[in-house]
């Protein structure tokens, strides 16, 4: 804990501190002489005296220098509360990041209100303790300074209200540093407020080298000072929307509960609103998450169309929602771009299986690759050679830009590199064997389990021909050797995934469909949720801002929002023509929290306070001067019984005769 | 009168008072104190069986009348009393806080006595101590004593370190014959070398009076501000911050007290404890009073 002083010059009073212990010393220096016949006595008595009685009087001494010091910190007016370090409070200005995403509305445990009040109150209570300091705020939804008048209005401005927006810390560091480099604003403090949460920090970020530099690079030393929101916060629920993709008269919701308890298992009720019409469930699961896809019918209703789903209010309101908007279907383009053989039959029924929503597969050879058309298509497969050059660029934008690629491998040797990723060598099973996979992710990929749990039959593929993959991937499926049969990268917005068998009979049985199908189709549904991402946007960002010329009105009926701070917050928006569901990001549902050794690596030669906040507010820092006169008179107190104490004893030994 | 210790109308108020022995003396002449010897006087003491060499006329005819045995009758001896007045000199006897010095109250106190004593037809001496010097004036009965013991004590200074267990050795030593030793001291020295002395008295069969002289100051310690002590005796000094000590002093003043009481009560010594700012003569008149025999007695 730190102490601080609001009238710091005054302390030059605590010389007066040395005033008893010069009288003291002045009045052993005027002794007056006597002529003594009882020295024997006095000898005696002095011998005696000379250890508890003289610190009986040293403390009598102490007792008058503490009041004389705890009187003059009382008037130099000391802030406690570990805050603000020595002098801390002869600050001209204050310049306060204000974390305001998603995650700063929940509640911690046992407080009433949210950790965003509760910081914003805390430094309104800490800021009438000082001297009136500017006030410059950032707030992590604009990023922008902007001057606050009085501390008073804090808690009234649109520019500090709830959002669903995700924070950059860094960033809002770098424009505070950006902004006392180019305004003389003296003596300049950061206050940031935050609930530390991990990928707001982005402890990865760039941005945190020039942030270490620019602090150190500031004419005046300027202290960061860290409001920890980062308490725990039980039982809390939140909801959202992975994906809403149209498919002919339903739409199919793929969507993640998360619960901060793992152990509670409780029945959650689940409200879903699809343009206006409401129904609900119960959701039951163990764990932490719980992903379901959830379809739902949309009669007749032709063109664009919106909804929320939503679980009941919780410790943080602002998770207990997602929304989501739809645009008309559109049947999936599958470009097949292959080398030729028995596997482009297999592939094309596998991508466009007939009679099933007018899906469309087009087969192409390598040298027809420039004929793709990369904006309507919904899935490449690629069975060649890997692209290079001109081809292998567009793929690699389609896939950035949330496309989805199933890469298949060459009967011929190639050593071309997509992605990060060459095709290996061509290995045979020995006669009689075969490869067999023996390991796939169940939860999440293509081969992961249907929606009523049933699992992909993986393990009947046999295959006799594979080839290696080599590079750095996120493995999905492993043959019986640990080698890799299904991998993943993920670029972007998008995904591409690598096989490491043919759909040929020379090669494997993967064309007996229990596998091939479920793969295809799913990388379909993910090329097309491209198409649906374009009426999902996250709040705060370029896409859920209205651009020049559009309007923005709120279309969906979950809740009113502030006009102001419309731009920040969750909902589906008309803007202009385009419709647009913004929700929170899903960083801001991971309640993982940097800790100690990663903030003291962020901000390793920075000058930063970290200031624990319960989650009530209450001020950082605070007067202490009427326990110091409590403290002075105590001293006075002790200091009087002390010098009293000889007296009474004296009366009662007054005469020995 | 030339002696300012001295004070006419006290001793004509004082003459009066007899100052009796409390214990039986053995002087030269007749007096008016008992003796340990049997004698001649009026006063019956007790019958004791006749033995051969007896004088004859002694005997108690009545008695071999009434029991056919011979028994002698005796009867008390008495004589003069011989005082001896201890002064001590040393130099803490100049101690005065703000009244009379301690060797000025003991002048008074010594000289009236003695007055009353030869004045009564006993004897008087005086012995004068001090570290080297130890001046002695023989008790006699004579009125011219007076006159040398008022002289001696005009002209006695109060001077270096007290020489008083010394000179009790020496009058227990020196003087044969049953005394009364009135000792006029503020005690300051060795309280067991002291006791030792006074036990030597009492083996002696001396009849030991103590006037011990305090300061009323040296007893309270009322000091308020830091002060340099000076010992009178050996000059050495103390700075001392009397707050801090008093206590301490005055613990170790009443435990000085309690030891010299014991010491003279082991010895049945007459204690008197006075501080220099009360009335001589009353206690004088004290002394004189508390020395009287009890009812009955003579």
């Amino acid at each position: 804990m730190s102490v601080s002083f609001l009238q710091q010059s005054l302390l030059w009073g605590l010389l007066g501190v040395s005033i008893p212990i010069i009288i003291h010393l002045l009045n052993r220096r005027r002794y007056r002489t006597v002529q003594w016949a009882a020295m024997e006595f006095l000898l005696k008595a002095s011998r005696e005296s000379r250890g508890k009685k003289k610190l009986k009087y040293i403390i009598i001494l102490t007792c008058r220098a503490l009041a004389i010091a705890a009187l003059i910190f009382a008037i130099a007016r000391p802030l406690v509360g570990g805050f603000l370090s020595w002098g801390g409070s002869n600050i001209d200005t204050v310049i306060l990041i204000l974390d305001r995403s998603s995650s700063m509305e929940q509640m911690a445990e046992n407080a009433d209100e949210s950790k965003r009040l509760s910081a914003i109150k805390s430094v309104q209570l800490s800021l009438e303790n000082l001297n009136n300091p500017k006030l410059i705020l950032i707030d992590s939804a604009s990023a922008e300074p902007q001057s606050i008048p009085s501390p008073d209005a804090l808690s009234e401005l649109s520019a500090t209200a709830a959002t669903d927006t995700k924070a950059s810390i860094s960033a809002l560091i770098s424009n505070a540093i950006d902004h006392i480099t180019e305004n003389s604003l003296g003596r300049t403090e950061i206050w940031l407020a935050s609930d530390l949460q991990k990928s707001d920090w982005a402890p990865d970020d760039g941005r945190w080298d020039a942030i270490r530099v620019g602090l150190a690079d500031l004419p005046q030393q300027t202290t960061l000072r860290i409001i920890s929101m980062a308490s725990a916060v039980t039982d809390n629920i939140a909801i959202r929307t992975l994906s809403a993709n149209r498919i002919n008269n339903e739409l199919s919701l793929e969507i993640e509960i998360i619960r901060s308890d793992a152990n509670n298992s409780s029945a959650i009720p689940v409200t879903y609103s699809i343009n206006g019409n409401r129904s609900s469930e119960t959701v039951t699961f163990d764990g932490q998450s719980y992903k379901y896809t959830k379809n739902l019918a949309l009669g007749n209703k032709e063109g664009e169309g919106l909804g929320f789903i939503a679980v009941p209010s919780d410790a943080n309101p602002r998770d207990n929602v997602s929304f989501f908007a739809y645009g008309e279907d559109t049947p999936a383009k599958t470009y097949l771009i292959s080398e030729g053989g028995e596997s482009n039959t297999w592939l094309s029924l596998a991508a466009a299986p007939p009679g099933l929503n007018d899906n469309e597969c087009k087969l192409l050879s390598p040298q027809q690759a420039d004929q793709i058309d990369w904006a309507g298509a919904t899935l490449i497969i690629w069975q060649a050679a890997l692209p290079s050059e001109a081809i292998a660029q567009q793929l690699n934008q389609y896939i950035e830009t949330g496309g989805a690629a199933l890469m298949l491998p060459p009967r011929g040797e190639s050593k071309n590199s997509f992605l990060g990723i060459q095709w290996g060598d061509l290995l045979t099973s020995p006669q009689g064997q075969y490869f067999i996979i023996d390991d796939w992710n169940r939860t999440d990929g293509p081969l992961r389990n249907g929606v009523e749990g049933t699992s992909i039959p993986a393990s009947k593929l046999k295959a006799i021909k594979r080839r290696d993959i080599i590079g750095e991937y996120t493995t999905i499926a492993t043959w019986s050797d640990e080698k890799p049969f299904l991998i993943r990268r993920v670029i972007g917005n998008g995904t591409a995934i690598f096989v490491a068998s043919l759909p040929d009979y020379t090669w494997s049985n993967l064309a007996d469909a229990d596998v091939l199908l479920p793969i295809v189709q799913r990388m379909i549904n993910l090329g097309d949720s491209r198409y649906s991402s374009a009426f999902a946007a996250i709040a705060g960002s370029s896409k859920a801002k209205a651009a020049d010329g559009e309007t923005r009105s709120r279309v969906d009926a979950y809740t009113e929002s502030n006009s102001s701070n419309a731009a920040y917050e969750a909902g589906v928006w008309k803007l202009g023509d385009r419709l647009v569901a913004t929700n929170r990001p899903n960083t801001e549902d991971e309640w993982l929290v940097l800790d100690q050794n990663n903030m003291e690596a962020l901000l390793e030669g920075i000058d930063y306070r970290l200031f624990e906040e319960s989650g009530n507010s209450k001020p950082l820092i605070k007067e202490i001067w009427r326990a110091l006169l409590i403290a002075m008179l105590a001293f006075l107190i002790i200091e009087a019984l002390l010098c009293l104490q000889p007296k009474s004893e004296k009366k009662k030994s007054k005469t020995p005769l | 009168m030339k002696y300012d210790f001295l004070d006419p109308e006290a001793l004509a108020r004082l003459g009066a008072m007899p100052l009796e022995a409390r214990h039986a003396m053995t002087g030269n002449v007749a007096g008016r104190h008992r003796s340990p010897h049997r004698g001649s006087s009026v006063e019956f003491a007790e019958y004791r069986k006749y033995v051969q060499g007896d004088d004859t006329r002694r005997l108690d005819w009545k008695a071999y009348a009434r029991s056919d045995r011979y028994y002698i009758k005796e009867f008390e001896a008495d004589t003069n009393l011989r005082a001896y007045f201890v002064l001590d000199a040393s130099a803490s006897m100049a101690f005065s806080a703000a009244n009379d010095s301690r060797i000025q109250f003991a002048r008074k106190l010594a000289a009236t006595l003695s007055y009353l004593i030869i004045n009564q037809g006993d004897a008087a001496g005086l012995s004068v101590c001090q570290e080297k010097i130890h001046l002695e004036i023989p008790p006699t009965r004579r009125a011219a004593q007076l006159n040398n013991i008022f002289d001696v004590l005009a002209k006695t200074e109060p001077t270096g370190e007290t020489g008083l267990v010394e000179a009790l050795h020496t009058i227990a030593e020196k003087t044969n014959q049953r005394a009364l030793i009135i000792i006029m001291s503020d005690l300051f020295c060795d309280t067991a070398a002291l006791t030792d002395a006074l036990q030597h008295l009492r083996y002696r069969k001396h009849d030991i009076a103590i006037f011990h002289m305090l300061d009323k100051q040296e007893l309270q310690f009322d000091f308020e501000r830091p002060h340099r002590f000076i010992d009178m005796e050996d000059q050495t000094s103390l700075v001392a911050e009397p707050a801090l000590i008093a206590n301490d002093y005055r613990h170790a003043m009443e435990q000085f007290l309690i030891d010299v009481k014991s010491a003279c009560h082991d010895v049945h010594a007459d204690y008197h404890l006075i501080t220099t700012d009360q009335d001589y003569e009353k206690i004088i008149h004290d002394f004189l009073s508390t020395r009287l025999p009890k009812k009955g007695r003579k």
